[in-house]
Formats: structure tokens, sequence, C-alpha cells
């Protein structure tokens, strides 16, 4: 088995569709513009509208267009909107592959890096087993939402943009950006099945985050075991951190604003061995890129050109 | 109340030893010295090590959910079954930092280790699963049990203790492997797959001599 594998290589069953990772990673470079974020989202369409063909996503596109992503990544879930339990189903499945491909990181962290003191094989082997009980938990609170696994197309950014080939990045990308996002993800869940009373939603959601705090502090450690007495590494795996900190804003869905889609969890991520100075990088680079009434505004244009193109092509044929 | 020094200083407790019930039957031999036991402690965790390893590996590459999610947890008792061992190598004088010394038998094992990892592709999963469940595990079971017989059982009781632990947890890694297997080779030609490469493998397990690499001497046969 070769080290170092494309995330165009995880493998999928037969439920599962892809969506295109180009996309994500362009929203991330993208400024603050409304006719920047449209010309993408247009650019991209048809490679958006195939991976939603067969998906629960199908109707979603065919309502709002290629901008549909926008709508919902942009909106907190709050108990009571017409649009939460598709917001939920949406959010569920994001959650449920981004443990599939957590899972499948750390399990290739073993491999990729056979040389890797022990403690770090052991930490993340722990890793391993605590994702596969995610996927698990997951899988049933996406069907406790009425989901199923493979029922919206599955973006590989994730896996992506956090798996480097250096360990010091790997754990910096996996075990601080996306195990960070993941407190944030899961704080704002907690705290929705609080407001609805869904206690089975709440504990499982909590025994989860625990495990991330943890996951977290291995990434802590061996970015600075791995980078001791080398402060051009630290260097490196920090800008890598921030890059993926970027990509896991969704383009202005994160934030420490109080409304926003996805809060920074500040307290959640202190107790991870987030330093302060971290966590203000954080807030500065979720103030980065298209806001969110940039992505709202592309998201309405994107729906009425959508709209108009279906129209014409209806009156001709 | 406590005994003095000489032959008159004696207290009045009945000996009683708490093996005299039931009886000892224990005896003060085992087939393997000291030297010995660290030996297999560092070839049983090589194996442990890189079975943890390469099952990591292939969970990205293994298309199944419900095995991926399988194959994290006994990725983790792989790591447990592989510490514990390592802990032990300082025990049996093999200096302080030995707890993270793996070593192959010979250079057979170490390429039998190989070929277990060779299958990579999505497709593959059979001759991922049947390499590992069918052939490596039910022979680390059956060598840790002879151990387990053949140790001191009281001066290397330590060892057989983490070993029973093993092969516990081993057993329920191929009573969950077989059923999957038993699912995934639903043709004639799928179980031929499985019996193929359990064949291959096999047969350069016993070429090796196992994971000691004394099987010859012990047994003569792999599992």
């Amino acid at each position: 088995m070769k080290r170092f594998i494309q995330h165009e290589e995880l493998a999928r069953d037969s439920r599962f569709t892809r969506q295109t990772t180009a996309l994500s990673t362009l929203i991330a470079q993208l400024p603050d513009d409304v006719n920047a974020v449209v010309e993408v989202f247009e650019k991209f369409a048809p490679m958006i509208e195939q991976s939603t063909r067969g998906t629960a996503a199908e109707p979603l596109y065919d309502a709002y267009g290629p901008g549909f992503g926008l709508l919902t990544n942009t909106q907190a879930i709050r108990p009571g909107d017409p649009a939460t339990p598709t917001r939920m189903k949406l959010r569920m499945h994001g959650i449920y592959v981004g443990e599939l491909q957590a899972l499948e990181g750390a399990g290739r962290s073993l491999w990729d890096f056979p040389d890797a003191p022990w403690e770090f094989k052991m930490n993340m082997a722990r890793q391993c087993w605590d994702e596969a009980r995610h996927v698990q938990i997951y899988e049933k609170l996406l069907e406790h939402v009425g989901g199923k696994p493979g029922m919206f197309p599955e973006s590989t950014f994730l896996f992506e943009c956090a798996c480097s080939d250096d360990p010091a990045l790997r754990v910096a990308g996996v075990n601080r950006g996306l195990e960070g996002l993941a407190c944030d993800v899961f704080r704002d869940l907690i705290k929705y099945a609080d407001e609805v009373g869904d206690e089975k939603m709440k504990q499982a959601v909590d025994y989860v985050l625990a495990d991330e705090l943890t996951h977290v502090r291995f990434g802590s450690d061996w970015v600075r075991e791995f980078c001791k007495n080398d402060p051009e590494r630290l260097k490196r795996a920090n800008e890598f951190r921030k890059q993926v900190d970027k990509q896991f804003n969704f383009g202005g869905a994160r934030s420490a604003r109080s409304d926003a889609a996805i809060r920074i969890a500040f307290e959640d991520r202190r107790e991870a061995g987030f330093t302060e100075e971290e966590l203000n990088e954080l807030v500065e680079l979720c103030g980065e890129g298209p806001s969110r009434e940039t992505m709202r505004e592309a998201a309405r244009i994107l729906r009425e050109r959508h709209h108009a193109k279906k129209a014409a092509a209806g009156a001709q044929s | 109340m406590y005994p003095g020094f000489g032959p008159n200083e004696r207290t009045t407790f009945a000996p009683y030893g708490a093996f005299e019930v039931p009886a000892d039957l224990r005896e003060l031999s085992g087939r393997y010295d000291v030297e010995a036991t660290a030996r297999r402690v560092r070839n049983f965790r090589y194996a442990e090590e890189w079975t943890m390893m390469l099952l990591g590996g292939w969970i990205a590459t293994i298309p199944e959910v419900p095995v991926k999610t399988g194959l994290g947890k006994i990725t983790w008792d792989c790591a447990v079954t592989a510490d514990a061992l390592g802990k032990r190598l300082p025990e049996l004088r093999c200096g302080r930092k030995a707890a993270e010394a793996s070593e192959s038998a010979n250079d057979g094992f170490a390429k039998f280790i190989q070929a277990l990892a060779e299958p990579e592709t999505p497709d593959l999963t059979i001759e991922k699963l049947a390499g590992v469940f069918d052939v490596l595990k039910p022979h680390l079971i059956a060598v840790y049990e002879r151990t387990m017989r053949e140790t001191d059982q009281i001066s290397d009781a330590p060892t057989i203790e983490l070993l029973e632990d093993a092969v516990r947890k081993t057993r329920k890694h191929i009573a969950w492997a077989d059923e999957v297997l038993e699912r995934l080779c639903d043709t004639d030609g799928k179980r031929e797959r499985r019996r193929r490469r359990v064949a291959a493998l096999r047969a350069q397990l016993e070429a090796c001599g196992g994971v000691t690499g004394t099987l010859a001497d012990e047994t003569g046969r792999a599992n």
C-alpha cells in the first residue's frame, strides 16, 4: 500500500456522490464582492448541478440554483424556522462525512508516518476509534433528523486541505484546524438541541465534543513536539493551520458574531489548548473574504438568474 | 504478635498459605528464559504494531462504512496490545527505552507483513480482511496461547496476563471479520478469492516460521 493518498482516492460505497472541492477552495480566496462570488458559482454551476443529481440536494438546486449552499451555510439553524429541517439534514450530513474523513485522516497518519514516535501512533490509533464512534453516532443522528448517508453530495475538501505530507502540518491541519472546527459546530448543535429539548442529540454531541477537545490537545502537543528546536517548521505549521482555518470558514459562515451560522466556541477551544493569540487570529481570519451579506446577495442573484434561465428554456421548448 | 530472632520466639499462628487453598499445582519451569521471552514479546509487538498501522491505512481505501468503523476500533485494540507488550520489555531486562522496540523475527516475517499490506484499491476488501483476520490473527492466537501454556506460570505471569487480554480481543476481531467476509463473499468467485488469498499468505507465513520464526521447532504448522 502506498503512502500519501489524494482525497479523490477516499473509498465510498454506491450511496455516495462527490462534489467538487475546487469551489470550497475558491470561496476561501474570494474577495468581499458579490459579483466575484456570483461569477465563481455560475462557472461551477454545471458541476454543482451534476453532483446534486439523484440526491436530496437536487430539489434545492432546482429551487435556488447553484448558490443553494450559500443560503444553507450562512444561516444559523433556529428552532421553528421552516428551513430548519432541511438545513439540519444538510448540517448533519456534512458532519457525518466530515467524521468519515477525520477517521480516514487519523488512520492515514498511522500508515503515512511509520517512523513517528510511539506516543504519536497511540494518539492517532485512539483517534481512529473515537472517529469511528463519531461516524456511528452521526449516522444515527442523521437518521434521527430524517436523513440518511449519501442523501447529499460529499465534498472531500476537509481531507484534501488538512492532510499534509509533513506530520507536523498534518496534526496542525487535522487536529487543530479540522477538530477545532468540530468544536465550533458541535457547541452550536448542543445549543440547538438544548433549545428544542432534544436530549438524545444533546448528550451524544456533548460526548463527541469531549472527544474532539482531546484530539485538539493531541494536535497542540504534537505540533509542539515535532517543531521543537525548529522555528521554521513551527512557522510553516502555524501558517498551514491558518490556511486550513480560512478554508473552514465556509465563506463567512463561521465567525465570532452572535448571529453567525457557526459561532466560534471560544471556551471549548481554550480548554483544548488554543492560545488567546490563536483565537484572535481566528477571529481576524473569519473577517476576511466575503461577508454573510455578500453571500446572501450573491445567493439571491444566483437564484433569480437560475429561474430566468429555466423560464427561458421552458419558453423555447 | 511478631516473631523474634531465636528458635523459641515463634508466633502461635498456624502455617497457612493462600496458595494452599486450593493447592498451587504450578511448577517453577517454563520453556522460555527471560531473554527468550523478551525476544518473543518484541516479535509479538512487531506484528501488533504493523497490523495497527496497516489497518489504519486501509480505512480510507475501504468503501464499506461499517468495515471502516470496525477497523477503527481494531486499530486501537492493536495499539493497546502493542503498548502493553512494549511496557513488558523493560521488565524483561531490555532497558528503560525498550518499551518502543518492535522486532521482526526474520526477513521472511517482515516480507509477510509487506505482502499482507499489498492490497490497496477499494475493490480488494476481501483480500485485505482475509490476510489479517483469516491468516495473521488466528496465527497470533495460536502462538500467544502456546506461549501462555509453555512459559513459566509463576515467574512470567505478567506476560501471560497481557497475552490473555490480547487473545480475548483478537478472538472478537476474528469473529467480526468472519461475519463481514461471509457477507462480502456472496458468490463462488469471491469465496475463491478469499480462499486463494488465505492459501498464499498461510504458505508464506509457514515458510518464514511465523511471528517468532520458530514454528518448525514448535509445531511445524502456522495455525
